[in-house]
């Protein structure tokens, strides 16, 4: 096939009818650009959800109360000594911590807040694999102290007052006085950890029970050992807690939480993909009436290049490589923007950026794609024309 | 080497079906310089559209070299149109984006030919034809007769076995007009070229080697 002529061919004809071109692209640049930028943020945040996963270990456990729809059945509460004793229970767990959470009033030279607060106990630092900046965590022999361990953010807040080194400064929580024995290194998010370990505070759970009659330990993290299959973990913490007579709580593995994100993810990716093959379609029929007032216009000129000679191929072929090369225009601007838009995405949900050079590929891939589906048919309209009838058309 | 036989051709216009050839019969042979005379309308043009492989007639025999037209499917005709026809139009029919270079070299993209060696043989028919310094002009810098010129070159750069010419000079004055037919008398004298001209004007067709009269969709030999 004759492809160097043809290609100037295009780009002449495209420059020419500038508007028309720059209209039928909108929609394969939104089409595209979406659809990089789908496929871009979507494994961008799996990469960044089992980065998470691999920094917290595969041998995470949660064990959560299940929100459950019927409140007629009221479940007895888990305390701290089921909770702790689960490891004695349960040979497939190697250490648990259960919590608690609250919100309430933070309080500190006159200046109010509203913070999230944890119950936690001392194992609850090794198992969210958490540091200590300074001071100290939370001890054993803590238990029913006013005792604080402050996240990133609260340190934050204390330092905008001028303390720049929080341990043994007094603050109020839920109008009480509090000294903080430590702060906590600020912990990436996802993988199972408490989020209100960067955004608020930790205290003995004994005394944040305490301090909140209604703070319920819902959630126990803990973690299993020597790979424990799911199946034995899930059998053995649920046969511990019905002895306890303790119902509706649900153990989910690292795994089990992998799995279930990639599945969302996929879900997610489909429903973007949707709406890119959608503006796709909507592009796609801007290209093919680009292409279709291209063939009208020049009907004189495919008659005079049939009278030299073109074949119907030839003609279809010219058209064609019009409609592709426009939407590989439209692909490339389209890769541009989902690339900037998922780097913009990244950049401020803080997730690591990277290219994904699958995308670029699918993109241009689509991009073709979309210029033969629906460039096909204008194509065919101008190689099927009669050669005299379109010489003798104006 | 061109053998039309009882050739038919009919139009459908909406519901009335118009014919316009009504059993032309042809031969037009190998390095002949032929005219073809006749009034507006008569049919001269829908009859060398037949000849040209741009059209097929309703019924009638035409065989070129020895082979039934009727039988070729459009590979054929194309073929045919781009090696053995190179067609004059009164419009010229450049192409306007392109230069007069690269309108003379079309037909050879069509073969396949490369750019250097399709450039080289369009300058050598623009040269024939005393147009090589405008080689880089587009077709509205050049003049009426200027046109045509390179519409000539772009017929014969393919090496074509007839040059079909519909009223060559019908967009010129007399002058610029006579200029391009003593071109087509030169082609066919000094080349061997086998030229077929529709014209209207008795001037012209005296200068040819033949002419015919058509009348009514009739050829009438002269
Ligand atoms: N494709 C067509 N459809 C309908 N009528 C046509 C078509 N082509 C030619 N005609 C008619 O055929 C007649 C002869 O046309 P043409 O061959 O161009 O005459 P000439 O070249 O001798 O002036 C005219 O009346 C013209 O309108
Ligand atoms: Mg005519």
């Amino acid at each position: 096939m004759i492809i160097k002529p043809n290609i100037i061919e295009a780009v002449n004809s495209l420059v020419s009818a500038k508007q028309r071109s720059i209209l039928a692209l909108i929609g394969i640049v939104v089409g595209i650009g979406s659809v990089i930028a789908m496929v871009s943020v979507g494994s961008i945040v799996q990469k960044e959800a089992l980065r998470q996963f691999m920094e917290m270990g595969t041998d995470v456990i949660t064990i959560s109360e299940e929100f459950s729809a019927d409140n007629s059945k009221k479940n007895k509460k888990l305390n701290i000594q089921t909770a702790m004793a689960i490891p004695g229970h349960c040979p497939s767990i190697r250490v648990a911590s259960p919590y608690a959470s609250t919100y309430a009033q933070f309080k500190f030279k006159g200046k109010k807040d509203n913070i999230p607060a944890l119950g936690v106990t001392p194992s609850f630092l090794t198992i969210n694999k958490l540091n200590i900046d300074s001071g100290r965590f939370i001890h054993e022999l803590d238990r029913h102290m006013f005792y604080c361990v402050i996240g990133q953010k609260v340190a934050d807040k204390l330092a905008a007052q001028g303390v720049y080194d929080p341990v043994g400064t007094r603050i109020f929580f839920k109008e009480k006085q509090m000294t903080i024995i430590g702060k906590i290194r600020e912990a990436p998010m996802g993988g199972m950890r408490p989020y209100e370990i960067n955004e608020g505070i930790m205290l003995p759970l004994s005394t944040l029970q305490r301090l909140d009659r209604e703070a319920a330990i819902r959630n126990i993290i803990a973690r299993s050992r020597d790979n424990a299959a799911r199946d034995q973990i899930e059998s053995e913490v649920n046969a511990y807690l019905s002895q306890q007579n303790l119902n509706g709580m649900k153990v989910r593995t690292a795994e089990e939480l992998i799995a279930q994100m990639q599945k969302q993810m996929k879900l997610f990716t489909l429903l973007l993909g949707t709406i890119g093959s959608i503006s796709l379609v909507v592009g796609g029929i801007g290209v093919m009436n680009v292409m279709l007032v291209s063939v009208a216009e020049r009907t004189k000129e495919i008659g005079i290049r049939r009278a030299l000679g073109a074949r119907e191929g030839d003609i279809l072929f010219q058209f064609l490589v019009e409609s592709v090369l426009l939407c590989i225009v439209g692909g490339f601007m389209g890769i541009a923007i989902g690339v900037g838009a998922s780097w913009i995405i990244s950049y401020y949900a803080k997730w690591q950026f990277a290219v994904s050079y699958n995308s670029i590929g699918l993109g241009v891939a689509v991009a073709v794609a979309v210029g033969v589906f629906f460039g096909i048919y204008p194509a065919r309209q101008a190689a099927r024309l009669s050669p005299i009838l379109a010489l003798r058309s104006d | 080497m061109i053998q039309l036989e009882n050739i038919h051709k009919s139009f459908q216009m909406g519901p009335v079906t118009v014919e316009v050839l009504k059993g032309a019969s042809l031969t037009i042979g190998q390095g002949q310089l032929m005219a073809i005379v006749g009034q507006s309308g008569c049919g001269k043009s829908t009859l060398m559209n037949i000849i040209g492989l741009l059209d097929q007639p309703t019924s009638g025999t035409y065989t070129l070299n020895g082979k039934a037209v009727a039988a070729m499917n459009d590979k054929d005709l194309s073929e045919i149109r781009n090696r053995q026809i190179g067609f004059v139009f009164q419009q010229f029919n450049l192409l306007t984006k392109l230069t007069a270079l690269q309108n003379v070299a079309l037909p050879l993209v069509y073969r396949g030919v490369g750019e250097k060696e399709r450039h080289q043989a369009a300058r050598a028919v623009l040269e024939k034809v005393g147009m090589l310094e405008r080689e880089h002009h587009r077709p509205t810098e050049l003049s009426g007769g200027q046109q045509q010129r390179v519409a000539i070159a772009r017929a014969l750069v393919g090496n074509p076995a007839i040059i079909l010419a519909d009223e060559p000079t019908g967009a010129l004055d007399t002058r610029v007009g006579q200029e391009i037919m003593d071109l087509f008398i030169r082609l066919n004298r000094e080349e061997g070229i086998t030229i077929f001209v529709i014209t209207h004007d008795m001037a012209i067709a005296r200068q040819c080697s033949s002419f015919v009269r058509m009348h009514d969709g009739v050829i009438h030999d002269h």
